[in-house]
């Protein structure tokens, strides 16, 4: 195959999955209560600027020592993914649980409130202008100097990291919904929020994991955010969190696979239409293919049946 | 207002000759029916005669004592004649955006898309910017002059008849969806369109007879400009003319205003708000939910292109920019802020909304810059209210929501949807809240639960066998 297509995969693949972690959020969210959560991209700008904070705090830089570095990374993402999930279901108690039983359109109009709160918070927090972050992971292409290959198609150890946080992940979600308890709970309250309640089900206590859930992994990706594209700004999460929602729609939202699918085909159709087509029509490629599997495959690739509740 | 503004009777014979002499009659009967209005309900029609003598007195009053006081004497949160022209360019859109989420209850997220549309409408007929061509009409420009100009009565309607073409097309494939996908392709609608026009700048292309070299389609980032101001009659109602503008778009606010209380109370206003409470049922009963749907969806939008056409002219410049995902999203605010349903609420929404964005916010901070300088605390004036103004937006929706989700000034019917239950239940125990809304009105506070037990039906409070309207040409 051509080199430059498999740069390209490689580009999209690894991309996909950031959008994954994102669009897992909002599935999970869609999945349980109908919603479309727009602050969640706001959660995950406000992660990766937590993690930039920290990341500085803690003195993680260009030079630092691998083994150090990896470690602290590590603890940056534990504390990171714990305050975003904290902040995520504070949101759901403040902003949506008040509205469990009003209008459809009214959690929704909260949502967007609460995106445009949590913007003006990184705004304030951390002023207008993007912000960015050294290299910390080596920009080295694993294939010419581990394997000592001869090829221009670059792996990087950006691109292993990428999916060094994301897989682990996605395999615990997947393992957590379909063989804990509590992932039954949820699969439940997702099916028929009141017989679930009726079967003994804490129906509040459910939708607050989730949240948590959701909130973690999108402090996860705020990291992998920071560490792989070395900037941050307030209103990322508006661009991207569309991005990531797309994903979940294209993969059939409330299908944790799906939007995993979804991630990893958005990645894809932006870094082929970046490369191939041109930069300035990938929002509208993006939304042309939105509006395409809606109309003609409402259900998304590995379809839900939730169109007709929806 | 109802004597004032009749609801058209259509005869057999109806159409709009008989619509015009409808008009006509109530026209020349007016005074006699404003006295009958006063007797009726005085203190209702003394305040509304008030406001209206004030609504046109104002622009008057704002330019030849309001603002000169501000500058001179004593500084007030006054608004700019632009401020007041862009309130009611926007109080247009409200208005045509309620028609489609507020009556017939299709989620728009991307009612800019339509304003877009409008303006390029009205740049591309009015502007230089076909330098290739030379079409002028009731023009005073010298013959030969570069590019389309028309007569602005012709863009305005003509930026209406895209923006509701292009929002019967977007209509047209997202019949099938519902809530939120709905609201998703909207949005992506409304994403695209503004990309188009940012992009086609340089377009290359060939398809058959069509040869296009390097063509400027939309002025690129750029935009278009000049365009002509609007002018009707001889008056101009561009930037540069002071306050006429503001009477321009009062006389269009009136126009929406009343088209919309039209369609709200004629045949197809019922069935838009049948398919808002329920798409199906509707359906049973006879009303063609695809043409309904694309009435809203058109009908809507052609508000928006008003919008346009008139922000195009009256700025004489539009940008791909002015048209972003935000602006959809200040107008839903505008909407649900107001009070969704009501034509009164959503233009109150509008009004409120820029006027506090665009003008009380800038003003709180000037006079923060001079409290901090009059107690020697510079500090107080680096802070710019203004770049909070969407935190205020956000903080104002989650609170909005939360205690009053029916808006400032909301329909009679929503208000009752949503406040039927007695406050301490309406608010508090979560628990007992399972209920659809329609059975909340009417059930006592003590046999909730007993009712909510109850299968579905017996809500609706309507005999089963009510014969339906079948004739909707379906």
């Amino acid at each position: 195959m051509d080199e430059q297509l498999l740069q390209t995969i490689v580009i999209g693949l690894s991309n996909g999955l950031i959008y994954a972690l994102v669009a897992l959020g909002y599935t999970l969210v869609y999945g349980i209560i109908e919603l479309i959560n727009f602050a969640h991209g706001d959660v995950f700008m406000l992660g990766s600027m937590l993690a930039l904070t920290l990341l500085v705090t803690f003195g993680v830089t260009t030079g630092t020592d691998p083994l150090t570095a990896i470690a602290l990374i590590v603890l940056v993402l534990a504390i990171t993914m714990a305050i975003t999930a904290t902040l995520n279901v504070s949101i759901e108690r403040v902003a949506y649980r008040p509205l469990r039983n009003a209008p459809r359109l009214a959690p929704l109009i909260s949502a967007i409130g609460m995106s445009f709160v949590l913007q003006n918070v990184g705004l304030l927090w951390k002023g207008p202008a993007n912000l960015g972050f050294p290299d910390v992971i080596p920009n080295t292409n694993v294939l010419t100097t581990v394997f000592g290959l001869d090829t221009s198609v670059s792996i990087t150890y950006k691109h292993l990291f990428a999916a060094a946080v994301t897989i682990p992940l996605l395999i615990v979600l997947t393992w957590f919904v379909a063989k804990t308890k509590q992932g039954k709970a949820m699969r439940a309250t997702a099916q028929d929020p009141d017989t679930a309640g009726l079967m003994g089900i804490d129906v509040n206590r459910t939708i607050a994991i989730t949240f948590i859930i959701a909130g973690a992994l999108a402090g996860a990706a705020g990291l992998v955010q920071v560490l792989y594209n070395n900037t941050t700004v307030w209103n990322l999460g508006f661009r991207f969190g569309l991005n990531a929602f797309t994903s979940a729609v294209l993969g059939g939202i409330g299908n944790l696979q799906g939007a995993v699918l979804g991630g990893i085909v958005l990645g894809l159709i932006n870094a082929f239409s970046d490369r191939y087509l041109s930069a300035q029509w990938t929002n509208a490629l993006v939304f042309g293919v939105l509006i395409a599997i809606l109309v003609f495959r409402p259900t998304g690739l590995l379809g839900q049946q939730l169109a007709d509740r929806a | 207002m109802s004597s004032l503004i009749a609801p058209v009777e259509h005869g057999k014979t109806g159409g709009l000759p008989a619509w015009l002499a409808h008009l006509a009659a109530s026209a020349a009967n007016w005074p006699g029916a404003y006295r009958a209005q006063l007797r009726a309900s005085p203190r209702r029609t003394a305040l509304l005669s008030v406001l209206v003598v004030l609504v046109f007195v104002y622009p008057l009053l704002n330019r030849v004592v309001l603002q000169p006081f501000s500058r001179n004497v004593f500084p007030l949160p006054v608004p700019d004649d632009t401020t007041v022209v862009f309130m009611l360019i926007f109080a247009t859109m409200a208005i045509g955006l309620n028609i489609v989420i507020g009556f017939a209850g299709l989620l728009d997220l991307g009612y800019v898309a339509f304003y877009a549309l409008g303006a390029y409408t009205a740049a591309y007929l009015a502007s230089p910017h076909w330098s290739g061509l030379s079409i002028l009409l009731f023009s005073d420009l010298p013959a030969g002059f570069p590019g389309i100009h028309l007569p602005f009565f012709i863009i305005f309607w003509a930026a209406a008849l895209v923006a509701a073409i292009f929002g019967a097309l977007l209509g047209a494939p997202t019949l099938r969806l519902r809530g939120d996908y709905l609201a998703i392709v909207t949005l992506g609608f409304g994403e695209i369109v503004p990309v188009f026009f940012k992009n086609l700048v340089n377009v290359h292309f060939s398809f058959g007879p069509i040869q296009l070299v390097n063509a400027n389609l939309t002025g690129g980032p750029l935009g278009i400009n000049p365009i002509d101001p609007p002018e009707l009659f001889g008056i101009k109602f561009g930037v540069i003319n002071g306050f006429n503008a503001v009477y321009l778009l009062l006389a269009i606010v009136i126009m929406s205003i009343i088209i919309a209380r039209n369609l709200e109370r004629s045949r197809m206003g019922r069935a838009w708000m049948a398919i808002r409470e329920d798409e199906t049922a509707a359906e049973m009963m006879g009303v063609n939910t695809v043409r309904t749907k694309l009435l809203a969806f058109g009908l809507g939008a052609s508000f928006a292109g008003f919008a346009g056409a008139m922000q195009a002219s009256y700025q004489g410049a539009t940008t791909s920019d002015f048209f972003q995902f935000s602006t959809s999203i200040l107008v839903v605010i505008m909407i649900i802020l107001g009070g969704i349903g009501n034509i009164w609420g959503v233009i109150l929404g509008a009004i409120t909304v820029q006027y506090v964005d665009k003008t009380v916010l800038g003003w709180a901070g000037n006079r923060l810059k001079d409290i901090g300088n009059a107690i020697g605390n510079p500090d107080l004036g680096q802070i710019n209210p203004s770049q909070f103004s969407f935190l205020l937006l956000g903080v104002a929706l989650v609170l909005m929501m939360r205690f009053r989700p029916e808006g400032l000034l909301p329909s009679r019917q929503r208000a009752a949807e949503l406040h039927a239950a007695p406050p301490d239940q309406a608010l508090g125990s979560a628990a007992v809240m399972e209920i659809e809304e329609e059975v909340i009105e009417e059930a006592a506070p003590e046999d909730v639960e007993a009712t909510a037990a109850a299968p579905d039906g017996g809500a609706a409070g309507e005999p089963p066998d009510t014969p339906g309207r079948t004739g909707d040409g379906s």
